[in-house]
């Protein structure tokens, strides 16, 4: 038997995009222009064209891509919504999809009624759905509400509950598009809990998403789409870097070329690397976690009292922050040679998004744009939610629970202890 | 070994780790006698859901009228009254001696059925468009509630039409059992018409559109508010082509009468009613493999 749970093999579906014709001016126009327009063969448009790869159980699969390049037609041909032109879709075991939680809900109808007509549209028997009411419900914190029509939920609730009734599913193959952005923070961790929970019992996963952070954290291998072919397999570390090259575009402002021509380059700066705290390079990083960026350089004369510059640029072109050697006294003087300057930030400070990198050796005081070499623009850093806050950056912080007490001399040692218990580091 | 209970055996067998699992193959598709048994197959899998969207079907319908499932009762009640008054004050019909509200309503009951579901059949797939772009289960599940929804409608108008026997003296005979295979056939004939135009009316809306004239058009040529013998002998040939009006006759003649019911007849309904069910059946499916596309 075939330990593949999910074969593609050649798939391709086309859809028939219709031209919209303008209404003729006569109604007897109009409709003989609708008789042409059914007669004519319309463009044809392939969302997936010829595509194909497996999935072997116990697998979790990740498939990223801009909008339009074939994801949501590869989740719905999976799931049967649509059938393929062309090719073949093997599916080995029960498999479901977690698309759009609250499908077929209907608002007069009480949440426990809910549960029964939802779950019978996700392919549940009834006695199965009987027999996991009380879990479902205990899972959407819903247990006072169970019996109110739908139309008095919040969506918060209401979110809850779909999601609750598909993550009982219990399938053999998974299917999950951008479900993780439902309901609060702490909503969504018990969501993904639940997934991990459903990989670490060996379901077979695909995961359809925009959300490369949650992507990196689930699969363990991804497929990167474009205009509804497969350009690139491999390991998600590897697809994800590579896609986030490839798509970062920028308000690109023209670079000062002059400027850059006649710098007097004794000192050139040769290549870049930000690394992880294993010290693993990538180019996406979490807010919050340790980054290190390490500027290569060679230098073909002395330099006296240089300065190295890292600059972040966010995609509207604004400068967002610096990393810079002039601030603590100490001095680089540049001999002849090749050489590295290492920084260390303990807590990456910048919000979600892609930043734009310039490098820059200068001498100490030198006025912007009288270098000694810059690098404009020459990499990219994506930032994935970490440490999320609101506002326009993390400030790395620590703090502490302190309660007063009445009877400060009795219970002072309880407190001190408590104190040092509570007292952590975000 | 029952469709019934593989079904259920497979359950059982995917309940177990290591059991085989159940492969399921898709592709474009194409008219094969095994992937009709296939898309059979799976309805059977999703009963539970023809069950439960059946009931909510029925629950729903009344749930914010005054009067609630009495609807089902005054729509065939109310029509008998009208054309009562029309062919019983107005003009006289000859029914061969029974009182015409009976006559007419013993008609009306079998006809309200087969006219209300159409009517909401028809819109079964169009008015689900958000259901079916993200989930799949067997679309004909949509029209198919319709039809059972209808049918409970029928069962609760039936009390009206025992109210009314007793009221005018009709005694019922034991070939009144014949409205149960009357009823299987309409079922199936009620069905087949519900498939062919809910597929169709996702890509040509004008099916819905031209619904209430369909049927009114259709409602003359049944014996509904006549009997079959009205009918001059020269048209009868074509005129019978229709099913309902074998389903509909027989049904007055076995109720009202106590008649057999003409076999000849009530055969071509039949014959008709299962070929077009099947033929409904494939365009159905053809149509739903890119229904999701259209919607």
């Amino acid at each position: 038997m075939s330990n593949l749970d999910l074969e593609f093999n050649h798939v391709s579906k086309r859809y028939r995009v219709w031209q919209q014709q303008e209404a003729g001016l006569t109604t007897r126009n109009a409709f003989v222009r609708r008789l042409q327009s059914l007669r004519k063969r319309a463009q044809d448009f392939w969302a997936v064209k010829d595509v194909s790869f497996e999935v072997p159980r116990g697998e979790a699969l990740g498939i990223i891509g801009h909008n339009g390049a074939g994801k949501s037609t590869i989740l719905k041909l999976l799931s049967n919504i649509t059938s393929p032109t062309s090719g073949e879709i093997t599916i080995r075991g029960r498999l479901s999809a977690l698309i759009e939680v609250g499908s077929g809900f209907h608002p007069e109808l009480s949440g426990r009624e809910n549960v029964y007509l939802s779950g019978s549209i996700l392919g549940m028997r009834r006695r199965e759905i009987t027999k996991k009411l009380d879990s479902i419900v205990e899972f959407a914190e819903l247990r006072q509400f169970i019996d109110t029509p739908v139309k008095r939920y919040s969506s918060g609730m209401y979110v809850r509950l779909g999601f609750s009734i598909a993550a009982h599913l219990d399938p053999d193959i998974l299917l999950l598009d951008e479900v993780l952005a439902v309901g609060d923070a702490a909503f969504q961790s018990k969501c993904l809990q639940r997934i991990m929970e459903l990989k670490q019992a060996g379901k077979t996963i695909v995961f359809i998403s925009h959300d490369l952070t949650a992507v990196e954290r689930l699969c363990d291998r991804v497929l990167l789409m474009q205009r509804g072919e497969l350009i690139k397999t491999g390991p998600t570390r590897e697809v994800i870097s590579e896609y986030n090259q490839a798509t970062t575009s920028f308000v690109s402002s023209a670079p000062p070329t002059r400027e850059i021509e006649s710098l007097p380059r004794w000192a050139r700066i040769t290549d870049l690397a930000f690394r992880d705290a294993a010290g693993v390079m990538a180019s996406s990083f979490c807010s919050g976690e340790p980054l290190s960026v390490r500027v290569e350089y060679t230098a073909d004369e002395h330099v006296e009292d240089a300065v190295f510059e890292v600059f972040f640029y966010s995609q509207d072109g604004q400068l967002r922050c610096q990393l810079t050697t002039e601030l603590s006294g100490a001095r680089i003087d540049l001999e002849p040679g090749t050489g590295a300057v290492e920084f260390y930030c303990p807590e990456l400070s910048l919000l979600p998004g892609a930043y734009t990198v310039d490098l820059t050796i200068a001498n100490r005081g030198a006025l912007a744009g009288t270098a000694i070499d810059w690098q404009f623009r020459c990499a990219t850093l994506c930032v994935e939610k970490g440490k999320t806050v609101r506002g326009d950056f993390y400030m790395p912080h620590q703090w502490q629970f302190r309660r007063e007490e009445k009877d400060a001399a009795r219970n002072s040692s309880h407190t001190e202890r408590s104190l040092g218990e509570l007292a952590s580091k975000v | 070994m029952s469709s019934n209970t593989t079904a259920e055996q497979i359950e059982e067998m995917l309940a177990r780790p290591g059991a085989p699992r159940r492969v399921t193959t898709l592709r474009a598709p194409s008219l094969t006698l095994k992937g009709l048994t296939g898309d059979f197959f799976k309805l059977v899998q999703y009963r539970d859901l023809l069950y439960t969207l059946s009931v909510h079907r029925i629950k729903v319908r009344y749930k914010q009228s005054v009067l609630g499932a009495a609807w089902a009762i005054l729509q065939p009640l109310s029509l008998m009254l009208i054309y009562t008054l029309i062919f019983s004050l107005i003009v006289r019909m000859p029914t061969g001696g029974t009182p015409y509200a009976v006559f007419a309503y013993a008609a009306l009951l079998p006809w309200t059925f087969f006219s209300t579901a159409l009517v909401n059949a028809t819109n079964g797939l169009v008015t689900h468009a958000q259901l079916i772009t993200k989930v799949y289960f067997p679309r004909e599940i949509l029209p198919l509630t319709y039809v059972i929804a209808s049918l409970f409608d029928f069962l609760i108008a039936s009390t009206v039409f025992a109210g009314l026997m007793l009221y005018y003296h009709v005694a019922l005979t034991m070939r009144a059992l014949y409205v149960l295979p009357i009823i299987l056939i309409l079922t199936c004939f009620v069905t087949a018409i519900s498939l062919f135009f809910s597929a169709t009316q996702v890509r040509f809306r004008d099916i819905g559109v031209a619904m209430p004239l369909l049927l009114q058009l259709w409602m003359f040529a049944t014996p509904v508010v006549y009997p079959l013998s009205a009918v001059p002998a020269r048209l009868q040939a074509v005129y019978k082509l229709n099913p309902m009006v074998g389903l509909i006759e027989n049904f007055r003649q076995v109720t009202l009468y106590g008649a057999s019911p003409d076999l000849t007849l009530l055969g071509l309904s039949t014959l008709i009613s299962v070929l077009l069910l099947v033929a409904a059946y494939v365009y159905f499916k053809r149509v739903e493999a890119t229904v999701a596309d259209v919607i």
